[in-house]
């Protein structure tokens, strides 16, 4: 009898200790969701900060090259008002991170045209962007007949892999929806071009960022309703 | 030349005769539109409509509030953010029940 007590002790024990491993396990999930939403705000607030400061910056060289061309050049009335096929599209994937919760994942697609399937992800390619915009700001002579952009494609290594034929499409593309300001347009309408496109990817990444913050924001919501 | 209120195909221009009922339909056909993903607002315009935005809580398309030349982007106002700033006082009640 005396066995049989101790086997019926044993089996509480064994229980008691599962029990405790279960709830760690479940305080261990918790913590990592809470960790997960306070990182995401994080990371929302820095984007934001980050889209107000490139905005701003692509404001002020709008302004400039309105300044330097002259108003009658760069105005809305020159929009033609007309339908035009998009030459940036988002594509949305929906990612399971849960079996209860869909995440949609945005991903932005560049200057798209059928010679050049080009989809970047929500983390965005700056150092393309960055390497131009810092070229198109430099205090240098314009050399006529030559674009500063050819320069740049001439020098940058080719380090990422990725056929001088794409790049080369994408400038074309670019200086494709410069046309309406006309042919010569000022070295600053160019780096105001290229601020509103970083721009547009750290909207992307504030768009995947706020799924992300809504997604932990229900996880920890529901397990605080379940205490 | 002042903005009038125009709503071409995608895009609302709002200007100083806008209406907040113009900035609300606009807002209710962009959201339930299927091929629109991320609907862009400016924050003082989102200021107009804010009992439409906070309690807008789809993931598609998703809303984003963005500073506009004149107004700078303020997180308090943030409809993401003042639903964050809800979870952190329910959790201080929560933890005070413990």
């Amino acid at each position: 009898m005396g066995e049989e007590e101790e086997g019926g002790g044993g089996k509480e024990t064994k229980k008691s200790s599962e029990n405790g491993k279960g709830s760690t396990e479940e305080n261990q999930q918790e913590e990592e969701h809470v960790l997960k939403f306070l990182d995401s705000m994080d990371s929302y607030l820095v984007l934001m900060e980050s889209l107000s400061s490139t905005l701003r910056q692509g404001w002020l060289e709008l302004a400039s090259a309105r300044h330097s061309m002259g108003t009658s050049r760069v105005n809305g009335a020159l929009f033609d008002l007309k339908y035009h096929s998009a030459a940036t599209s988002l594509e949305i994937n929906h990612d399971d991170a849960g079996s209860m919760t869909e995440q949609p994942h945005f991903m932005l697609c560049k200057w798209e045209s059928p010679t050049n399937q080009k989809c970047c992800p929500g983390e965005s390619k700056f150092e393309e962007d960055d390497l131009l915009w810092r070229k198109s700001n430099n205090q240098q002579l314009r050399h006529r007949g030559s674009s500063q952009y050819s320069e740049i494609q001439e020098t940058r290594p080719e380090s990422d892999g990725s056929p001088p034929t794409v790049d080369t499409q994408v400038q074309k593309e670019r200086s494709k929806s410069l046309s309406m300001f006309g042919t010569l347009v000022s070295p600053k309408l160019r780096a105001a071009q290229l601020s509103f496109e970083t721009a547009l990817e750290t909207l992307v990444e504030v768009a995947n960022m706020r799924s992300s913050i809504l997604c932990a924001y229900d996880q920890v919501q529901k397990e605080l309703d379940s205490t | 030349m002042p903005i009038s209120s125009t709503i071409m195909s995608s895009i609302l221009y709002s200007g100083p005769e806008t209406t907040a009922k113009q900035i609300e339909d606009a807002f209710k056909e962009f959201t339930a539109r299927e091929n629109i993903a991320i609907v862009l607002i400016s924050q003082y315009v989102a200021n107009m409509i804010r009992f439409l935005v906070d309690s807008y809580n789809m993931p598609i398309p998703a809303i984003l509030e963005i500073p506009s030349k004149d107004q700078p982007y303020d997180p308090a106002h943030d409809s993401v953010l003042s639903r964050v700033k809800y979870l952190f006082s329910s959790e201080s009640v929560a933890s005070g029940r413990r």
